[in-house]
């Protein structure tokens, strides 16, 4: 890792002084790795203050505690507070209706690619999946879900552009229950977080269907905009009320796509899931149906500190 | 909008220094480091970063400064000078030659907005009175050649592709082939997304490139991309002659500091910016105003000739 002096020193206090300069060598690799700026900041500023003051234990040096206490810190953040298991969420419900996911994200991000993939996953575990094409907006957006639906051998709900998506949505759900599927896949318009009238839109669309689960779809390749894109999509979907909730609506888990374009610079992971605490349910490493993967947070925390 | 922050944040930075009576090493060095964060979170590259302050401070040598001279303002103009080089390569933009075919090649990374912005480009020329034409060579996307129609329709532009032939040298080929028999004075050829780990869609890449021999080849890059832009585009460049950039959704919330990196990577200029989802929007670049605008000051030109 970098070439840090190492103090080599037995049952010494670690001061601030000894800290400073590794800390901020430690910010400046964690924004290469691409960790957003603040979140960098914090990182360090955290594992900091939890090091000044403690012993150093015999020809320890102050780096690889900076490393390991770094290494630990990161791999809480990264484990999931809250386990979505939509396997058995699915398995729940079955019978009684079909399990509603939602994909949402910004632009160009690989969501009807990834719901693509989530289609497979759940068909390979012997699950009935529709598609519901409910990007209404960009063109192409309803011939390319069909194409997928024909390749997966699934059916796809559409009703052509331009008309609500929330209430396409509905349909599809409705006609979903009547045909027997276990499970639809909504697909939705890429659009921008600042965007109000489009956030409002997708609020409808989530509350108006009372979908079971929203995934926020957002690029590894992402940098300083990942954070606000994840914030503001969670905020966004409690702009309308949902009558069947006691509790805010929010973004249960994230998919991180292109995980295969960044090499080594993982950082879009640990400022999402940094910043607002939800789960990273699985990684994009691919154009094809099997990349979809789990996390292995080892292997992503090796990463970010090598 | 457009790295509207970044420049408030750098604005504040210099008013800063301009409130301190004392220009020392110290006011430099804080300066620089404002500077730099600022740079970090617009997702502009560390590597980047750490050799702009270099130069910046090789340029201000205090202690050889007359008395007299106006050493903050000599400090501003570097700054200034600095970040504009990093937008500016140097070479002049690429310009379409009237009366003959211009093959113009698009390429970039999965989502980047390429097959919008074709039409975009097309539209912008369609509307100075070119002869346009657009040729879909994304054979493997899913829906890309009913997306390209959809918008070519809309926009009033020919178009070519092909529902059966799936190898998207033979595609461009044939598209360019007709539309110079036809007269068309610029072809845009939209390609696949790719990214540099993936050999065989690189190779792919220059296989389009040796068929079409394009006389530009445009770089599209999203402007929210953080730290993994400069490798992907240097991977770009070394592959095929990129010879101008365009950033799109640029109407989001990012800094767009991931262009920096771009035109560090492929000594290519950005002609454009994507600022929405619609045809027209497409803005042209230009780095002085870019940069004065980032900055929060009017016209540059003006000041430097105080
Ligand atoms: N390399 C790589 N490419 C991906 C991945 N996921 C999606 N893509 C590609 O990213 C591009 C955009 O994917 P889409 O699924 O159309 O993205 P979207 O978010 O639905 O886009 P819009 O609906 O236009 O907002 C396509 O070229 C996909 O093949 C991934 O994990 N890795
Ligand atoms: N808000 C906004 N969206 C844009 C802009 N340019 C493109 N998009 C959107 O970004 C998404 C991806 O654009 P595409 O043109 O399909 O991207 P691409 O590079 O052709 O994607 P692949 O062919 O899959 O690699 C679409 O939803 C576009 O509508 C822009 O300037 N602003
Ligand atoms: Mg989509
Ligand atoms: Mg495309």
């Amino acid at each position: 890792f970098m070439k840090y002096f190492n103090v080599l020193t037995g049952n010494r206090v670690i001061t601030k002084q000894d800290l400073e300069p590794i800390l901020n060598d430690f910010k400046t690799h964690l924004t290469k790795k691409n960790v957003a700026l603040d979140i960098a900041e914090k990182l360090v500023e955290s594992v900091g203050t939890g090091l000044t003051g403690k012993k150093l234990s015999t020809f320890q040096g102050v780096t690889s505690v900076v490393k390991q206490t770094m290494e630990e810190v990161v791999t809480r953040i990264l484990t999931p507070k809250r386990n979505i298991d939509i396997l058995k969420d699915v398995q729940n419900v079955k019978g009684k209706r079909p399990y509603t996911i939602v994909f949402s994200g910004v632009n160009g991000v690989g969501k009807s690619t990834n719901l693509a993939k989530v289609c497979y996953w759940l068909t390979a575990n012997g699950f009935k999946v529709m598609l519901a094409a409910c990007d209404t907006f960009r063109s192409g957006a309803i011939e390319q879900l069909r194409t997928h639906a024909e390749r997966l051998n699934v059916q796809v709900f559409e009703r052509g552009y331009g008309k609500d998506a929330a209430s396409i949505a509905g349909d599809a759900i409705n006609y979903a229950k009547e045909t027997g599927h276990d499970v639809v896949l909504i697909d939705t318009t890429g659009r921008m977080q600042n965007n109000e009238p489009l956030m409002k839109a997708l609020s409808k669309l989530v509350n108006q269907n009372a979908a079971d689960l929203v995934l926020f779809v957002g690029e590894a390749l992402v940098g300083n905009d990942g954070v606000d894109q994840l914030t503001k999509f969670d905020q966004s979907l409690s702009l309308i009320a949902d009558s069947t909730r006691a509790e805010r609506r929010t973004i249960d888990g994230i998919i991180l796509t292109k995980f295969d374009t960044i090499d080594d610079k993982v950082g879009a992971a640990i400022s999402m899931v940094y910043s607002t605490g939800i789960p990273i349910v699985f990684l994009g490493t691919g154009q094809n149906y099997t990349d979809l993967k789990r996390m292995n947070i080892k292997s992503v925390v090796k990463s970010l500190l090598t | 909008m457009v790295l509207g922050d970044l420049g408030n944040q750098i604005s504040s930075a210099l008013a800063a220094m301009s409130n301190t009576t004392i220009i020392n090493e110290e006011t430099v060095n804080n300066l620089l480091k404002e500077v730099g964060n600022a740079l970090s979170k617009a997702d502009v590259s560390m590597n980047l970063i750490i050799q702009m302050r270099k130069n910046i401070k090789d340029k201000i040598k205090l202690d050889q400064m007359a008395a007299g001279l106006n050493k903050k303002k000599i400090i501003r103009e570097v700054v200034f000078e600095e970040l504009i080089k990093l937008l500016d390569p140097g070479v002049p933009a690429w310009k379409p030659v009237k009366g003959k075919p211009n093959v113009v090649m698009f390429v970039g990374l999965q989502g980047a907005g390429k097959t919008t912005s074709v039409t975009k480009l097309a539209f912008f020329y369609k509307s100075k009175g070119w002869n346009t034409a657009m040729v879909c060579a994304d054979t493997f996307r899913a829906g890309a050649f009913d997306q390209l129609r959809h918008n070519a329709t809309k926009a009033g532009i020919p178009y070519y592709g092909s529902e059966e032939v799936k190898d998207p040298v033979m595609v461009a080929k044939k598209g360019v082939e007709i539309f110079k028999k036809e007269g068309a004075e610029i072809i845009i050829v939209d390609t696949s997304g790719r990214h540099k780990q993936d050999n065989e869609l690189f190779e792919e890449m220059k296989q389009i490139e040796t068929s079409i021999k394009p006389d530009n080849v445009i770089f599209v890059m999203d402007s929210s991309i953080g730290q993994a832009a400069y490798e992907q585009a240097t991977a770009f460049k070394t592959s095929v002659k990129v010879g101008s950039i365009i950033i799109t959704k640029m109407d989001g919330n990012s800094k767009g500091g991931g262009a920096i990196s771009g035109v560090a990577a492929t000594k290519s200029p950005i002609i454009f910016i994507g600022t929405g989802e619609h045809i027209p929007n497409l803005e042209l670049f230009n780095a002085q105003t870019f940069v004065s605008k980032l900055l929060g000051y009017g016209d540059l030109s003006g000041m430097f000739n105080k």
